[in-house]
Order: structure tokens, then C-alpha cells, then sequence
């Protein structure tokens, strides 16, 4: 395990090196990413004119955005297409630790570029939270880019199979920004479609660390979506892995 | 005990077919149809320590195949597969670190902005290489491939040659005891081909590392191989020493003689004559009667200069690849 560690500590490490020449490019995938959040702001401040917990939310769910943001699809499938994960296969190492390090180091740009503009922009048009949520959010917002990074890896896993990988993996987007919270907060969803959007981890993946940070989901309930954001980790982990081995078997049966 | 044992290997792809055409695009949507494609059949063979071994075969005869089976890329639809007690596609960590596959086609995998010093540096630790051991092979790649002006560029920069050299070493850093080495002078120029053969011969030499290689340049294989599979169409055609590949493809030497006011009825009964250029002369003799011949010429002839020689490897293996073996 402490070898697993170190190894992702230098994979993250030397791609944040990577991606060091890549700035301007970091930049447009910021604002790519905060495009979505500022239009349900926009629509949802027109429903709500004045009512502070829908800048609050959206200026969080902008943040979530950000620091969850995942592009396994090109950083990883690239390489199923091109046949230089070959090169990854060879190496002492689980093949994960690639795309997961570069994964982090991408985030950690994004944060870096995007975080500030997000909290002033938040801070100009009137979010408030309490410190106790932001809180209780660190540990939904951890679970979030963990679920969304397994996610998006299986999915983008799918390129052993598929040369379309992009388009399923737009589509697992769509259901992330339909049921996750960033065309409607699901706490503003019909009824029944807001029962089925927090069983479903979408919610867990973008929504729920904005909703406990503006103190929309609290005490239990808070608890228990962060059991549940939790269970889903479980099942992706090993969804994942069934996948990966598939997959890896598929490529090295149909030829590296 | 040998390195490598390979017993029946067998790698059988399935590729989906259809005709040409609208309606057979259609009908594809509901009914697939597949055909196999044998891409190696029952290979076997084994390779010593310390041996290096010439793995030829002309385009699509399933040489890369076999090397990315041996390297645990591929899993060989059947037959046995060990390399070093291992079975290689577990691609068990232990077995990863001691084996290299390096194509010259894709030299240096990874990131491209890297620099060569920090690639290196990062496969220090992905093979937890220690500092001391580190250092002494760094300093001996550095000197052996000339890496010195390229540490400080980024791997994207680099032109092939360099690309090959930086590939070599950070291959060998861990200094793996078996090395999967596919067309690495591909695309090389004349240098850089010379540097890469001397330094494999070299690293051959001091590590006693056994290496399987596959190349089109046959000089590649005489400079380096004493032994050589040859493979066709998925199958072993050849395994054996080169020279005998030769003497058995080729039952004739080469003799040049250079003999002032010599002509062509003086050669007549010598043997054929496959060149005449400014008194020099090329003649094709069997091999029986080379010595015969030679000592005719010199006696008979104003002979300057005599030398018998193999047939180029190049025509030994176009003779094997379009008239085969029998």
C-alpha cells in the first residue's frame, strides 16, 4: 500500500510537472467547466430573484465542478486508441495509478486557476455559508471526486470495446449534470424524481457538497447521503476493477 | 536452464468481415460475421542465458506478436510461454522488472514533457532502482549513448535517433536480464544505427543479458545474432545458427578477384559470373569447389586481390522468405 502511495505521489507529481506547460489550456477547461453551474445560476436566480441559497449553491456546485473535474476519456482511452498504454502495461505498477495521478494533477490546476475566480465571484453576488457546513462538506466533497473519477474511468474503459468512447462518456456527463444538481438542485426536483436522483450517485458525484455546504442537506440526512455517496465508492471500486480486467484482457487478447 | 520457453504458441485473432456495400453494412447491424486470423501457429523454442538471438520473418509473419506475448502484452490463445519461471501475461510486478520490450517504433512511452534527466529519475523509482546503483548506471548510459547534451530536453523534442538512445536507457537503467528488442534502428540513419548495434553488442557483453531481436536490416541481425529464428507466416520456418542458414539457403560462395588483362573465357570454367566492372570480377561457385577455384585463379591469373565471400544476408533471407526452406 505505502508503495501504491508513493507511486501516485510521483505519478501526480510528474504530471503536474506535465501539465505545467499546458496553462492556457487549463484555463479553457475551467471555464468549460463552470459553464454548466453559471447557467442553471442564471436560470434558477430568474425562478428564485433574490434568494441568497441559489447563489450560495451555485457558487459551490462552480468549486465541486472544478476540483472533481475528470477527462479520463482523453487522458486514458487516448491511449487504448493509440496503443501506447502498452508502454503502462509494461511497467511494475497497476495501471490505474496513471490516469488516477493525472487525474490529480489536472484537479490540482484546475483548483489552482479556478477556486479563486470561483470565491471572489461567490463573494460579489452574496454567498454565505456557515462554517460548520463547509465543514461537514470536506468529506462529501472528497467522496464526490473519488465517485466521479471511478466513474468516468469505467466509462472511458469502455474504449477496449468501443471507438466512441466520447460519446458514452458525454452521455454519463448529461446524467451527472440531469440527476447531480447542475441543471436543477435536486432538493428543487419533483418529488419522486428527487427520491430516485439521491439514491442514484449523481448526486453524490457534484450536488451533495453543495447542498450540505449551504446547509441544504444537514445532520442525518447529511449522514446518511454521505453513507450512501460511501456505498457507491464500494460498488464503482469493484465495478471498476471487473471492468479493468475485462478490458485488459480484451486489448491483450485482440492484439497491444 | 533456459530463459525463454516457449511450447506450441499459438495466437488466433478474431476480426469481423463484411462485404462491401450498403445492404452488407445493414445486415452487419443485426448478423456479424468474424474470421480468425492465425497470426502465430505452434511456435516453440528456447533461448539460453546470455544468448542473443535474431527473430526475423518478412511483414505480418508474427514476430511482433510473439515478442509482445513474450513481454506479457499479449495472452497466446494456447500453448506454454516462460520467460525467467514466469508466466508473462500475469504481468507479475517481479517479473516486469526484470524485462524490457523496446520497439523502435515507440521508443519512449509516457509523458513528452518531461525532460530525459526527470524520465529517468521517475524510472529510478517505478523500479526502486537504489541511488548508488543509479547513479553508476546513469553515468554508463550517459556515456555509452552519448545522453549527456540531451538530459535537460524534453522528451518531445527529440529527434528519432535520440528518441531510440533515450528509449535504450531508460530501459536499461533497472538493467533487466532479458530484452525484447523490436526493429530498434528503425528509421535510424547510418550513425545512429552504428551507435545503437555497438552499444547492444556492448551491453551484451558486460551484463550477459540474453536479448531476442527482430529487424528488417539484416545487419542489424549478422552484427549481433550468431543465432536467428526465422518465422513465416506464423510458423518456425528456421532455428539455427545463421552461417548454416546460409550454407543451406545458398549452396555457393562468392569469390572477387581482381586480376589485371584478365577476360571473360578466363573465368569460364570457373564458375558464374554475376558482376565484371573495371577487372574486377564476381563469380558465384559452389561451395564444394571454392578452394579448387581459388587456387586455379591464382595460379592462372594476374590476381591482385582475392576475396571469398558468404552471400549477402539480405538475398540468403528473400531467398528463404519467397522460395522457403525445403
Amino acid at each position: 500500500m505505502r508503495r501504491i502511495l508513493r507511486l501516485t505521489a510521483l505519478r501526480v507529481r510528474r504530471q503536474f510537472l506535465d501539465w505545467s506547460g499546458a496553462w492556457w489550456f487549463t484555463i479553457t477547461l475551467v471555464a468549460n467547466e463552470s459553464l454548466g453551474p453559471l447557467a442553471g445560476l442564471f436560470v434558477w436566480s430568474a425562478v428564485f430573484p433574490g434568494d441568497p441559497r441559489v447563489v450560495s449553491y451555485f457558487a459551490a456546485l462552480i468549486a465541486v465542478q472544478i476540483m472533481t473535474a475528470s477527462y479520463e476519456n482523453h487522458t486514458f482511452s487516448e491511449t487504448v486508441y493509440q496503443g501506447t498504454v502498452s508502454h503502462e502495461l509494461l511497467q511494475p505498477q497497476p495501471v490505474v495509478i496513471g490516469p488516477m495521478g493525472e487525474n490529480l494533477a489536472i484537479r490540482l490546476w484546475m483548483t489552482l486557476f479556478g477556486l479563486p475566480p470561483a470565491v471572489l465571484a461567490g463573494f460579489l453576488l452574496g454567498a454565505t455559508y456557515r462554517r460548520a457546513d463547509l465543514l461537514l462538506a470536506l468529506p462529501a466533497l472528497a467522496g464526490a471526486a473519488v465517485l466521479r473519477f471511478l466513474y468516468t474511468w469505467i466509462l472511458a474503459l469502455t474504449a477496449f470495446w468501443t471507438e466512441r468512447v466520447h460519446a458514452v462518456v458525454t452521455f454519463g456527463g448529461m446524467l451527472v449534470a440531469l440527476l447531480g444538481g447542475a441543471v436543477a438542485p435536486v432538493s428543487l426536483l419533483p418529488g419522486p424524481w428527487r427520491a430516485v436522483a439521491q439514491v442514484l450517485p449523481f448526486h453524490a458525484m457534484l450536488g451533495l457538497p453543495a447542498d450540505i455546504a449551504t446547509g441544504a442537506v444537514t445532520g442525518p440526512a447529511a449522514v446518511a447521503a454521505l453513507g450512501r455517496g460511501l456505498a457507491w465508492i464500494v460498488a464503482f471500486t469493484v465495478l471498476a476493477a471487473v471492468v479493468w480486467r475485462a478490458g485488459a484482457r480484451r486489448y491483450t487478447v485482440v492484439g497491444a | 536452464m533456459a530463459v525463454v520457453v516457449a511450447e506450441d504458441l499459438t495466437m488466433r485473432y478474431r476480426v469481423p468481415v463484411r462485404d462491401g456495400g450498403l445492404a452488407a453494412a445493414l445486415a452487419s447491424v443485426v448478423r456479424r460475421r468474424y474470421r480468425d486470423v492465425d497470426a502465430v501457429r505452434r511456435v516453440s523454442f528456447e533461448i539460453a542465458p546470455g544468448e542473443i538471438v535474431g527473430f526475423i520473418g518478412p511483414n505480418g509473419a508474427g514476430k511482433t506478436t510473439t515478442l509482445k506475448m513474450l513481454a506479457g502484452l499479449l495472452h497466446p490463445t494456447s500453448g506454454q510461454l516462460r520467460v525467467l519461471g514466469f508466466t508473462p501475461g500475469q504481468r507479475k510486478a517481479p517479473f516486469l522488472k526484470r524485462i524490457a520490450l523496446i520497439r523502435g517504433s515507440q521508443s519512449v512511452g509516457g509523458s513528452q514533457e518531461l525532460t530525459v534527466l526527470d524520465a529517468l529519475d521517475y524510472q529510478r523509482l517505478l523500479y526502486d532502482v537504489t541511488p548508488g546503483d543509479y547513479r553508476q548506471a546513469l553515468a554508463e548510459l550517459t556515456g555509452l549513448l552519448d545522453l549527456g547534451p540531451l538530459l535537460q530536453r524534453q522528451l518531445r523534442a527529440l529527434s528519432l535517433g535520440e528518441r531510440m538512445r533515450t528509449g535504450l536507457a531508460l530501459a536499461l537503467l533497472y538493467r533487466p536480464r532479458v530484452l525484447f528488442l523490436d526493429e530498434p534502428t528503425l528509421g535510424l540513419d547510418v550513425t545512429a544505427t552504428a551507435v545503437i548495434r555497438r552499444f547492444l553488442a556492448g551491453h551484451a557483453a558486460r551484463t550477459g543479458a540474453t536479448i531476442l531481436l527482430t529487424s528488417h536490416y539484416m545487419a542489424d541481425v549478422e552484427s549481433l545474432c550468431r543465432r536467428l529464428i526465422l518465422i513465416d507466416h506464423g510458423r518456425v520456418r528456421y532455428d539455427g545458427p545463421l552461417r548454416e542458414l546460409a550454407a543451406r539457403l545458398t549452396p555457393y560462395k562468392l569469390v572477387r578477384v581482381s586480376a589485371a588483362g584478365a577476360t571473360r573465357p578466363d573465368f569460364a570454367a570457373a564458375g558464374e559470373i554475376v558482376e565484371h566492372a573495371d577487372g574486377r570480377w564476381v563469380l558465384r561457385v559452389p561451395r564444394e569447389r571454392v578452394a579448387r577455384v581459388t587456387a586455379a585463379l591464382l595460379t592462372s591469373l594476374d590476381v591482385a586481390d582475392l576475396a571469398v565471400e558468404e552471400p549477402p544476408l539480405e538475398n540468403v533471407i528473400d531467398h528463404a522468405y519467397r522460395d522457403g526452406l525445403a
